[in-house]
């Protein structure tokens, strides 16, 4: 069919006023389809981690995979974006879970939004695996 | 400032504004556009920024979704420019200081816009804009049949407020425990989006949304207090500055929509389905390749939106 065929609704509630929303402190570098993530700590956290092994990368690349469900021939690397591998915010969300268990760590809400590609997953890891205090 | 519609570019049936009461939401089934040379003309609506992200996409399909939900977003508020025709190549987008993505009406004669707020959402199977005047809105949409890869309850104890999780944990039946799980994330989300202000203003296990008693599709949005008198006392205050309507898209997924309200005191919140077979084609007839052709033949429907010069 060469249309593009939409469907609408409306909802109605009683009526309404304009108010403010009271913005507060912190910037955020959006990815544009629906998930926010900030760009002011991931900067900071990068300064002082260094790069994670790729045996890091490699498990995190096959938790990616096999949450979001991708051909063997996908072409996946280290700074591949989830979004850009059809990630919506329920996997991402997912994939975090997913890699705390492989780890065993805790991933905190706020850090778990800065994750946007494959390495600063792994990267993040390898700060939490060493912040672990010994077994 | 009008801006000259080139290569025959039809007009866009335009759509009246949504009253303050009111949320429009569009959405599409890519599966339902496969006409290549459509696609490739929607691809030229978009700006080169767009063109750039839609490109990075891995794989066609998610390339063709990305390019549907920009021309989605851009056909939808040009639409709604009813004082002078828009062409949405010409539309400008912005971000709020959060990253949420807004028209930038820099371009145009101010006077006469309306302060216009949308939101989109998507899954593989079907894209969403929600449109609404002079308040923020919020929509998110999924598949009802989304698997979740972990234990339900897990999930919800992980990322979700105690009080959905004592609702989840009532729910025996393991498939409507999981759709209602699904329900509660559109919902979530929808709230996350619509305050704009980015996930950590907001972290899920902080606020409840609850199904408002007596109601079907309306929902509460409670939070859970951060200062208790001792952990057996909770204070719950409800915000009825937040509206929220749940709804079946398609049979096939579930969308929510979150906006903001400042009348509290609830109210029944109705719900128009208003069916409209729109065809987007910016293009003329000449441009379709053969095996799109034969879709232009025959009568238009009624509400056809598609004006040819």
């Amino acid at each position: 069919m060469a249309s593009l065929s939409t469907t609408s609704l409306s909802f109605k509630a009683p009526s309404t006023r304009i108010s403010q929303v009271l913005r507060k402190g912190s910037s955020f570098q959006s990815v544009t389809f629906g998930r926010f993530t900030s760009s002011t700590s991931k900067s900071l956290r990068l300064q002082i981690s260094c790069a994670a092994k790729a045996e890091t990368v490699q498990k995190v690349s096959d938790i990616v995979k096999e949450q979001l469900a991708l051909t063997a021939d996908t072409p996946l690397t280290a700074e591949s974006k989830f979004t850009a591998l059809g990630a919506d915010s329920l996997d991402t969300v997912e994939i975090v879970m997913a890699l705390e268990e492989k780890f065993n760590i805790s991933v905190e809400e706020s850090d778990a939004q800065n994750i946007t590609t494959i390495q600063e997953a792994a990267d993040l890891i390898e700060d939490l695996v060493q912040k672990k205090p010994a077994a | 400032m009008q801006r000259s519609l080139s290569m025959g570019l039809t007009s866009l049936l335009p759509l009246k504004l949504p009253s303050r009461m009111e949320t429009h939401l569009w959405y599409i089934r890519p599966d339902e556009v496969k006409c290549a040379s459509l696609l490739k003309h929607y691809s030229q609506l978009l700006s080169p920024t767009e063109k750039d992200r839609v490109l990075q996409m891995r794989g066609d399909e998610l390339k063709k979704n990305a390019l549907l939900a920009r021309t989605l977003v851009r056909t939808t508020i040009a639409r709604y420019q009813t004082n002078s025709e828009v062409d949405p190549r010409s539309l400008m987008f912005k971000k709020n200081k959060y990253g949420k993505p807004e028209v930038d009406w820099q371009n145009y004669n101010n006077c006469n816009n309306p302060p216009l707020h949308f939101n989109i959402s998507h899954t593989d199977s079907l894209i969403a804009c929600g449109v609404t005047v002079h308040v923020p809105v919020g929509i998110d949409v999924e598949n009802k049949e989304r698997k979740i890869k972990h234990d339900v309850l897990a999930f919800a104890e992980r990322f979700y407020s105690a009080d959905e999780v004592k609702f989840l944990s009532t729910i025996l039946d393991p498939e409507v425990q999981r759709k209602e799980f699904i329900k509660l994330w559109t919902l979530k989300e929808a709230y996350v989006k619509a305050l704009g202000k980015g996930f950590s203003a907001a972290p899920f296990n902080t606020f409840t949304i609850q199904s408002k008693v007596g109601t079907e599709g309306c929902y509460n949005l409670c939070k859970t207090s951060e200062m208790t008198i001792s952990s057996l006392e909770k204070t719950e205050k409800c915000y009825e500055e937040w509206r929220f309507a749940l709804l079946e898209l398609a049979d096939s997924h579930y969308g929510a929509i979150c906006t903001e309200d400042d009348q509290a005191g609830g109210g029944a919140i109705s719900i128009d389905i208003d069916t409209e077979e729109s065809i987007y084609s910016v293009i003329s007839s000449s441009h379709l390749s053969p095996s799109c052709r034969w879709s232009y033949e025959g009568d238009y429907p009624k509400n056809h939106p598609f004006r040819r010069r």
